[in-house]
């Protein structure tokens, strides 16, 4: 039985190794072909920059509706961030302290979010802009405002695993020291609070710029097209490898984010005395405490 | 006068199909309605329009700025673009739509607000009358109005060319790979093609309900393409059901580029889509490789410009429309489009002369004869139209 | 209400105001739209706000669809995809995870990365990579042409419609299963090896229910966006053949000028994901609870 089961756990790493190339590979591939020579996204003719810059209208950096894209994405993504990071740090901290049935009733409403799909949200708000607030027009006010609606809830989880790891006892102490309430959260608290908040920031921001069915279904034309609605609106047919590299780009830049992420938090939580380092900074980042 | 009452008039005069709200609420309409009718013209019953708000003034000066145009995607050349914003002085931005009828809603709802529409058809022109959506044209600022085809000028579904200027003419084929299927052979097939069975998977049909639904009419023999008749709809689907059987296809606007890549053998397509197809050939590859079979009982349509009510733009919008009728403009146009401008100067002689078109898609250059001579679709009343909206609903839901 | 649980109140309203607005209120309107009327020359939706007028016209004819007419093939081929997408994601996805949670050992930290990595990389960058890979001229489809393999990946094809799902959505199962399994107390199996359990019984014994409400609640988080998934079927099949739930949403909402049907499919979808949800929030609250003791 024994050597059965080892043996079992010797074939574990093939899978492990398999794995990882299977679901990696074909996205280096994909990237490698941005560099392709050739007008196709298939067929290899040889390395250059032709599609990031080489060509005067379309590359990447020459077309400007890729270039619309781009920025489209950034603004939608910081603008997110910046909004809902507030407003989800605000919900958690007061749904985390409140009791009794207004608290079971906000904390229902923020989880139900997180595990509906988008493409209900999506239709939902598509419907409600359209039928029932129509002073919201489509295109980037709406996208915003989906886009912070599906995405307070992964500010909330985020933020009540932090409080529920640091407890109530410094506040306490606070408290016993003659800090009022308010001075207790503002000095005490939220200082300790950084890192979910940072963990946030990464967070939102890595999951707007990435988020396809919201964004498309609260777009309005070509005004308002991301990265990955341009993505989507040309992987069939026969765009060039331009949009490879725009892709690439997209990629990128969700890493860079999360790059900085991991690496402020590590850092934070080193100069703070905080145990967990590195692999906690992960953690924060992929909602794996949830 | 109340609308109602002018439509009666119309009605009278014209000889079009009117369906108001009073004749619907007779029919058991069950709820609630639109306040206007639709106004269908076809050839036999061509209609003039009702004029609902004015034209704008003559002698109006260029807003400026930026417009915005709804066009299908690859529609309009960017180079005539590139000109149009230079000899102008403006910027055009570009929303792309892929379905008229939701073009319609989303115009309706306000989600797309385009300054200009470009390659609206007659079956769309009802509705965007009834929902008030587009503005009459000042004829004053389009003089390339006379290049157009004389039949085109004054068109049955808007006598007068009140509110649209047609652009493109087309008519409907089979678009195939001569490397993979032998002309002949496609040839003796005809419609038929469409069913083999050896074509499955490498088989597209257009995602447009009422073209793909007429290709089962034709194939089966009816010739009505707008037939409201529940029986013959019902045949209709069940043929759809079987080619789908059969070949499994594709349902989308993407042929053009499909059929050049290698990745489908056989389209049903618009003709103007498979003179787009040479562009998209791979490097190495000729046009020869490219067939289109033209059946001799087949659709035709033509497109049209319109500018919506609400084009904060209608001076520039008026100009671009203009501009893309001048001949050589067309021609320009065309080269990159592969759709055929509907004008008189441009014959199959002078598109593969000068060799805007290879002549192995000489099948697909549509005259004014054979414009003539093709089958119209045209706007449905909504009873009809819910009839042709299911036999599609239920083709695609597989 | 006391000062402390007003200031708690003040900081959670805004938040709460914001998902009552915005996330509340459109499920309303998604239902005011399904039970309205219809517009008879657009076909366009009429929302009826006020429930008592609700009209279940076209509900019903939905539901009729579903049960008997071209919506039946839709619902069953969404059911049978996104379960054997399941399948799959779980026969790949658990080794995987149980050898970064048991045996990983000193290589933890590099294979942890290059296993989250994919669950940043874009859905539709992930996507766009296969079909490059599949089309006929892609380096898939030429290398499996080498083994005399000849087929059409992209012709409308289930299996390549499920294998896209297993591959965009694994990511998202691999980790919080991985985080599932290294919270378990291995100290268990060990007593019951010792006990004399081979590892087999250990493993059905002891792993499997310490760990089956975690992975419950890992297969509802995949499973709840894969049944609403139509970008993964439209970028490679677009094919009537495959046709999902998702497609038919995306297709009445955005593509027709049927809205009201969109919204009763959104109604169904959720009705039909609300069973699974409720199983959910059971499981969650049962890891709660074993988190506690």
């Amino acid at each position: 039985m024994t050597s059965i089961s080892t043996r079992r756990i010797k074939a574990l790493p093939i899978i492990i190794w398999g794995y990882i190339a299977w679901s990696l590979v074909p996205v280096l591939i994909a990237v490698a072909y941005s560099f392709n020579d050739g007008r196709s996204r298939t067929v290899w003719k040889g390395f250059s920059f032709r599609w990031w810059f080489g060509d005067k209208y379309a590359s990447v950096f020459h077309d400007d509706s890729m270039r619309q894209a781009i920025v489209n994405s950034l603004v939608l993504a910081t603008t997110t961030m910046l909004i809902v990071t507030p407003l989800g740090l605000a919900l958690a901290i007061g749904s985390h302290r409140l009791r009794g049935k207004s608290a079971t009733a906000v904390q229902g409403m923020t989880s139900i979010p997180l595990i509906t799909p988008e493409i209900v949200v999506g239709a939902a708000l598509l419907l409600t802009f359209t039928r029932l607030f129509s002073g919201i027009p489509l295109g980037f006010p709406a996208q915003l405002l989906g886009n912070v609606t599906f995405s307070i809830s992964a500010v909330v989880v985020i933020v009540r695993a932090r409080l529920v790891s640091i407890g109530s006892s410094f506040e306490e102490a606070a408290r016993d020291l003659g800090a009022t309430r308010l001075q207790a959260l503002r000095y005490v608290l939220m200082p300790m609070l950084w890192p979910s908040i940072v963990a946030s920031f990464v967070v939102v921001f890595a999951t707007v710029i990435d988020d396809f069915v919201i964004t498309s279904f609260l777009s309005a034309g070509v005004e308002s097209e991301t990265v990955p609605l341009r993505i989507y609106s040309s992987v069939k047919g026969g765009a060039t490898p331009a949009l490879n590299a725009l892709a690439t780009l997209l990629v990128a830049t969700t890493f860079t984010a999360l790059t900085i992420g991991v690496f402020g938090l590590s850092f934070w939580r080193k100069r703070h005395g905080e145990t967990g380092g590195f692999k906690s900074a992960l953690a924060d980042l992929t909602r794996m405490g949830e | 006068m109340e609308r109602r009452d002018f439509l009666k008039t119309l009605f009278a005069t014209t000889g079009g199909i009117i369906i108001g709200p009073s004749i619907l609420a007779a029919c058991g309409g069950t709820t609630t309605s639109s306040s206007t009718g639709l106004i269908i013209g076809t050839p036999d019953s061509p209609v003039t329009l009702p004029l609902v708000g004015e034209p704008i003034a003559d002698g109006l000066t260029n807003e400026g700025g930026t417009i915005e145009i709804l066009n299908w995607a690859d529609y309009t050349n960017p180079e005539v673009i590139a000109d149009f914003e230079k000899a102008f002085g403006v910027t055009v931005k570009q929303s792309i739509y892929d379905n008229e009828d939701a073009a319609i809603a989303k115009l309706r709802n306000g989600t797309l607000k385009p300054d200009l529409i470009i390659g609206m058809t007659d079956t769309a022109i009802a509705r965007l009358m009834a929902a008030e959506l587009i503005q009459p044209l000042n004829h004053s600022y389009i003089p390339n109005k006379t290049n157009l085809l004389t039949g085109l000028q004054n068109p049955y579904y808007d006598q007068g060319a009140q509110y649209t200027m047609a652009q493109f003419i087309y008519g409907n084929g089979i678009g195939y790979r001569k490397d993979r299927i032998d002309p002949s052979e496609l040839a003796a097939q005809g419609y038929d093609a469409m069913w083999n069975s050896a074509y499955n998977g490498k088989l597209a049909v257009i995602d447009s309900y009422r073209d793909t639904i007429s290709l089962a009419l034709l194939q089966a023999g009816v010739t009505d393409v707008n037939s409201g008749d529940a029986d013959i709809l019902a045949a209709a689907k069940e043929n759809l059901i079987r080619l789908r059987d059969a070949t499994s296809p594709k349902v989308d606007i993407i042929s053009y580029q499909e059929l050049p890549a290698g990745n489908r053998d056989i389209a049903y397509m618009w003709s103007g889509d498979i003179l787009l197809a040479p562009f998209y050939l791979p490097e190495g590859t000729t046009a020869d490789v490219l067939g289109f079979w033209y059946p001799d009982t087949t659709i035709t349509a033509n497109d049209f410009f319109c500018i919506p009510m609400t084009s904060a733009k209608p001076v520039v919008a008026h100009q671009m429309i203009n501009y893309l009728l001048d001949n050589d403009v067309a021609v320009k146009n065309q080269s990159y489009v592969g759709y055929q401008p509907a004008l008189t100067s441009v014959t199959a002689e002078s598109l593969i002369n000068s060799g805007v078109i290879p002549e192995s898609l000489v099948d697909a250059v549509v005259d004014d004869t054979k414009y003539q001579a093709g089958k119209r679709i045209t706007s449905l009343t909504p009873e009809t139209d819910a009839l042709w909206n299911d036999v599609w609903t239920t083709f695609t839901a597989g | 209400m006391n000062k402390a649980a007003r200031i708690w109140a003040a900081l959670a309203a805004p938040g709460a105001f914001w998902l009552l607005f915005f996330f509340a209120v459109p499920f309303y309107a998604v239902a005011c739209v399904a039970f309205g009327s219809v517009d008879p020359i657009f076909r366009d939706a009429i929302p009826q706000w006020n429930p008592l007028n609700w009209s279940f016209g076209e509900f019903n004819a939905v539901f009729s669809s579903v049960t008997s007419g071209p919506l039946r093939g839709v619902f069953a081929r969404t059911i049978v995809y996104v379960i054997s997408a399941m399948i799959i994601c779980f026969a790949i996805g658990f080794p995987v995870a149980y050898y970064l949670a048991r045996h990983a050992g000193k290589r933890r930290m590099l294979l942890l990365l290059l296993i989250i990595a994919p669950f940043w990389v874009n859905y539709l960058m992930r996507m766009l990579a296969w079909v490059n890979l599949l089309s006929p001229s892609g380096l898939f489809s030429r290398f499996v042409g080498i083994f005399g393999v000849q087929y059409n990946w992209l012709d409308g094809s289930p299996i390549t419609v499920i294998l896209g799902l297993v591959y965009g959505y694994i990511p998202f199962l691999i980790l919080p299963l991985y985080a599932t399994l290294e919270r378990l107390d291995w100290r268990l199996v060990e007593a019951a090896r010792d006990l004399g359990a081979t590892s087999r019984q250990a493993f059905r014994v002891v792993t499997v229910p310490m760990a089956k409400a975690g992975v419950a609640a890992a297969a509802i988080l995949i499973a709840l966006p894969m049944f609403g998934d139509y970008y993964t079927n439209d970028l490679l099949s677009r094919s009537p053949k495959t046709e999902m739930l998702g497609n038919q949403i995306d297709f009445y909402i955005n593509n027709s000028s049927q809205p009201q049907r969109g919204a009763v499919l959104v109604i169904m979808l959720s009705t039909l994901l609300l069973v699974a949800l409720s199983w959910y929030l059971r499981s969650t609250s049962r890891i709660g609870k074993e988190r506690v003791r």
